[in-house]
């Protein structure tokens, strides 16, 4: 919203009889329901735990922020395309196991190797694995019509049986996969620089080039722009000569790759890859895409509300992680998140009676 | 003087006061859609209520049908005060409607679109739904309508009109005292029109209310014995029909003089810009159609419904499968086997369902103009905003289309100004061959006019415009010759300047 | 339903236009039934139940540590909080072994060290045995 939106509609709203008032103050405190819930939660944790507004914490938050980010941004895509991706976490677990068992010491997978292929050789695979299972997505839901749900979650599958059967390649036996080389590691998790003598981690960087690659794509391509037209009304685009077949498939390909830098990012970040890793981050990245704005309706959202989004979910996860709060009780958590911002958003775009 | 129409001396006369609607109004935020309305239907008439589009006709039937919840206001069924929550309750009590936009589930039968809800049962203590009672049911109920329809025939596989009678027919078995039929015609063909006209007589003969909500004059004029007119959410007359002439009802909906109903002519006809050579298509009845259109002039296309017309520009433009048939242009062949590759080779089309494939709704001004040029805005890899903003900008001011901002999203528009805003969107692609599908389909009056002006100056231009409408007056009024198709074939050609509707209609009927 | 948007005279004033039955708009709410009133109930239902959870997560907080001694004697299990060091478990007996300390996994790969690893989560120990 811009500050002359926001200008016109307390002027607006001056205007109004008490009731009108009343129901003004009421859709407010609906439609902001989830932030309103975030905030008070953060409020209480912080007051409960004071270390949590200290810096490492805040530093931590971020960081998680930043590993979160890309495969969020990618999904927001296939949102605005009134679709979704349930595929993405598998894709962000099989370009980790890629980048652990390439850049690593042991050579589990693949024992006959000596040494590590260059990181920017093996980062490039890993853009072209994503990208490929993009493709698959994007042209099953371009070409054949299909709900993206029902071919993300048949990719999804397929994904992971990749997954288990690369890790049972070699000497791996199935194993995580750890002994990442020192410049994989460094490269990711290096300092970016310190505050105090809290290190924020390079990849915090790689986030922030990220987000603005994406802001200049959504918002000043004809790409991202057709995107949007199509998100909204793809019998339209079609006929204003749009190119929507091939809109609908880089826009998966575009998160395949998102997935992949995810996942190149996650393995080192966490120093290791296994079948588990990248297991419901999709979750995350669509509730983020929710509670920031994205709609389901399609043809909405915005690169801020992304960030807003995951920055927002992270800081109450980690909140209550700080309150030791069960791993089990997040799932609930969680769950109830995204019903939520559904409902939410939903509301946004029901007819008024 | 106006209000004494609405006085019971007049009821008398006509029957008993059927429905009265009484100081309804209804706020949106920020709009007073409804301003102290009343509305008194007799029993055996039809009462036609007439507005410009944002008049508040539908809003008031949507305050009577309980689909909005009025402010204030009451409204009387025969005396009795009602207040119904939903469009099934005011069905039970004897108030239908026949929608303009039908909802029916198309994949289900006739006969069990018109019993949904209340499916009959074989018996009271066998609680299946019984098929044959409710096929002797629809069938008693078509014959009193004179539809020709197997109640077993699927909604989807019948015309739009067709499906619009099983609509009246469900209104009837209800035994509606009150039908509302808004906008019944915009898809029907001059004889199904007939046959409507038929139907609302007969039932007002048996002394139902009807209340008749359209756009066209002429059929008002025919068919109604009182019309209410209604300005910006006002009630602003109720009158005899028979004391009303066309002009007056343009004065009291538009609140103003409209003395020319169509802009002067004054575009200049060149030499052949497009040639259509043999067209047929795979899809649907299109049939070995060839023309040859002018820079500069517009050729309009007239036919009935399902005659083939809007797949005629569909072919052209590439979003419809051609089976064969070739398209020259400036003696050059185009292919046109996509929208992006007319696009390129300087067609543009505007669809006849505006919503379904011509706005997209969500999106504001700046992004609906510039849809179909976006290369055009490019500096470097990258769009410009400035050049995005100018070319809107222009869009506009040529067009004069009324809005707020650029950043206003068209949904918020009223249905002429969206359609100034998708003309402007092909204009910025430069195109040569215009194909407008009804490019006036539920716009008001007033934005009718300049609608055609624009066509006009599109015409002198030199470019070339060929325009599908339903309206003959205003094929005949805008046009320099048209083209008619009957049947997926080309029945004829007319020059618009002395041909008449009534030969119009028939060459409309040579293949049907 | 009808065409109408309510005329040019509203469009002066930007007011949020959403009282129109547009139904082609909605994306996937295309086929959501259901009235404004009950969603705000949903809303105010499921935002109630966020809170119970947050809350009651918040009341049963604290991660339970289990420890498997891989043969050796039963080790109880214990509840810690975010960032405490771990409390150390009377140590197990296993015989013919020497007990080695705990692991994070059962491959027996990654030692918990006691004095510097926090606890960040619930999870399970392992013991490492050897020979004697």
């Amino acid at each position: 919203m811009t500050e002359k939106k926001i200008g016109a509609k307390s002027q607006a709203f001056a205007g109004l009889s008490t009731q009108d008032k009343l129901r003004k103050v009421g859709d407010l405190l609906l439609n902001n329901a989830m932030y309103i819930i975030i905030i008070v939660a953060v409020i209480y944790i912080s007051i409960k735990v004071p270390a949590f507004l200290k810096l490492p914490s805040i530093v931590n938050v971020i960081s998680l922020t930043a590993a979160r980010l890309p495969i969020a941004l990618g999904i927001g895509g296939c949102i605005v395309l009134t679709g979704t991706d349930i595929s993405a976490g598998r894709v962000v677990g099989l370009t980790a196991c890629i980048s652990a068992s390439l850049l690593t010491t042991t050579f589990k997978v693949f024992p006959e190797m000596t040494s590590a292929p260059p990181i920017f050789v093996v980062f490039l695979l890993v853009l072209a694995v994503g990208a490929v299972v993009g493709l698959v997505n994007g042209f099953s839901v371009a070409k054949f019509k299909l709900h993206p749900f029902i071919v993300t979650l048949s990719t999804q599958l397929i994904v992971y049986g990749v997954i288990l059967m690369y890790l049972k390649n070699g000497t791996n036996n199935g194993q995580t996969l750890s002994g990442l080389t020192d410049g994989y590691r460094a490269l990711v998790t290096g300092t970016l620089f310190s505050i105090g003598n809290v290190a924020v981690p390079k990849y915090v960087l790689y986030a922030i080039v990220l987000t603005v690659v994406m802001w200049v794509v959504w918002n000043k391509t004809t790409f991202g722009k057709n995107m949007f037209a199509v998100g909204s009304n793809e019998e339209a685009a079609n006929v204003s000569g749009v190119n929507v077949s091939r809109t609908i498939i880089l826009v998966f390909v575009l998160a395949g790759v998102m997935y992949a830098i995810t996942g190149f990012l996650d393995s080192a970040r966490i120093a290791s890859a296994n079948a588990a890793t990248g297991f419901n981050y999709e979750c995350d990245a669509i509730a983020a895409c929710v509670i920031g704005g994205v709609s389901f309706v399609g043809g909405i959202g915005r690169i801020s509300g992304i960030v807003v989004g995951v920055l927002l979910l992270q800081i109450i996860f980690a909140g209550l992680n700080f309150l030791s709060v069960d791993a089990n009780m997040l799932y609930i958590i969680k769950g109830l998140i995204i019903l939520i911002a559904c409902a939410i958003d939903m509301r946004k775009y029901l007819v008024r009676k | 003087m106006e209000k004494q129409a609405t006085v019971p001396a007049a009821a008398e006369r006509d029957g008993s006061v059927l429905l009265k609607m009484e100081g309804i109004n209804k706020a949106f935020p920020g709009v007073k859609a409804l301003d102290n309305v009343s509305l008194t239907v007799k029993a055996g008439t039809v009462h036609a209520l007439m507005g410009e589009n944002g008049a508040g006709k539908s809003t008031l039937m949507k305050c009577l049908f309980g689909v909005y919840n009025k402010d204030s206001g009451h409204i009387y069924l025969e005396g009795r005060e009602v207040n119904f929550k939903t469009s099934k309750e005011a069905l039970e009590n004897g108030v239908a409607m026949v929608h303009q936009e039908l909802n029916q589930a198309l994949k289900r039968n006739v006969m069990d679109n018109m019993w949904l809800g209340r499916f009959p049962k074989v018996s009271k203590w066998c609680p299946l739904t019984s098929e044959s009672k409710m096929y002797a049911a629809t069938k008693e109920v078509f014959e009193e309508l004179e539809v020709h329809v197997d109640p077993r025939t699927v909604m989807s596989r019948m015309p739009v009109s067709q499906r619009q009678m099983v609509e009246i027919a469900k209104a009837v078995s209800y035994h509606s005292k009150v039908i509302v039929f808004d906008e019944p015609t915009s898809s029907l063909t001059e004889e199904e029109v007939e046959h409507l006209f038929r139907i609302i007589n007969m039932l007002r003969d048996r002394g139902c209310g009807i209340i008749y909500i359209s756009h066209k004059m002429e059929e008002i004029l025919r068919i109604s014995d009182e019309v209410t007119i209604m300005r910006d959410g006002q009630w602003i007359a109720t009158r005899q029909a028979k004391e009303l002439t066309m002009n007056e009802i343009i004065r009291l909906m538009v609140g103003r003089e409209l003395t020319n109903r169509y802009p002067e002519k004054d575009n200049k006809v060149g030499d052949p810009l497009l040639e259509v050579k043999g067209l047929s298509a795979v899809y649907s009845h299109l049939k070995d159609v060839s023309f040859t259109a002018r820079r500069g002039e517009v050729l309009g296309i007239a036919g009935l419904d399902g005659s083939g017309r809007t797949e005629l520009l569909e072919n052209i433009f590439g979003i419809a499968t051609r089976k064969e048939g070739e398209i020259y242009l400036d003696g050059k062949r185009v292919m046109n086997r996509s929208a992006r590759e007319s696009l390129r080779n300087k067609f543009a089309m505007l669809t006849e369902e505006r919503r379904a494939t011509g706005i997209f709704a969500i999106r504001d001004i700046q992004a609906n103009t510039t849809i179909s040029s976006l290369p055009r805005y490019k500096s470097g890899p990258f769009l410009s905003d400035k050049k995005l903003r100018e070319s809107t900008e222009w869009g506009i001011q040529a067009m004069r289309t009324k809005t707020p901002s650029q950043k206003t999203q068209i949904r918020s528009l009223s249905g002429g100004n969206q359609q100034k805003v998708i003309l402007a969107r092909w204009l910025l692609t430069e195109p040569q061959v215009l194909l407008l599908d009804e490019p006036t389909r539920g716009i008001d009056v007033g934005a009718k006019y300049e609608i055609y002006q624009l066509i006009l100056n599109l015409a002198k231009e030199g470019k070339t415009v060929l325009m599908v409408s339903s309206e003959m007056p205003e094929l005949l009024g805008v046009c320099d010759r048209i083209l008619v198709m009957s049947g997926g074939q080309l029945a004829g050609e007319v020059d618009a300047k002395t041909t008449t509707q009534e030969e119009i209609m028939t060459l409309a009927a040579k293949y049907a | 339903m009808s065409e109408e948007s309510r005329g040019n005279r509203d469009i002066q004033d930007a007011a949020p236009h959403q009282e129109k039955p547009q139904r082609q708009f909605r994306g996937l709410y295309d086929r959501v039934n259901i009235s404004v009133g009950t969603l705000n109930m949903v809303i105010i239902v499921l935002s109630i139940l966020l809170v119970l959870s947050m809350g009651y997560g918040i009341a049963h907080r604290g991660y339970v540590i289990t420890f498997d001694s891989l043969g050796g004697t039963a080790v109880e299990s214990g509840k810690q909080m975010y960032g405490e060091l771990l409390l150390e478990p009377e140590q197990p007996v296993r015989e013919g072994y020497v007990f080695d300390g705990w692991y994070r996994d059962r491959d027996l790969t990654a030692p918990w060290d006691m004095q510097e690893d926090i606890v960040t989560e619930s999870m399970t120990l392992y013991a490492g045995w050897k020979e004697k």
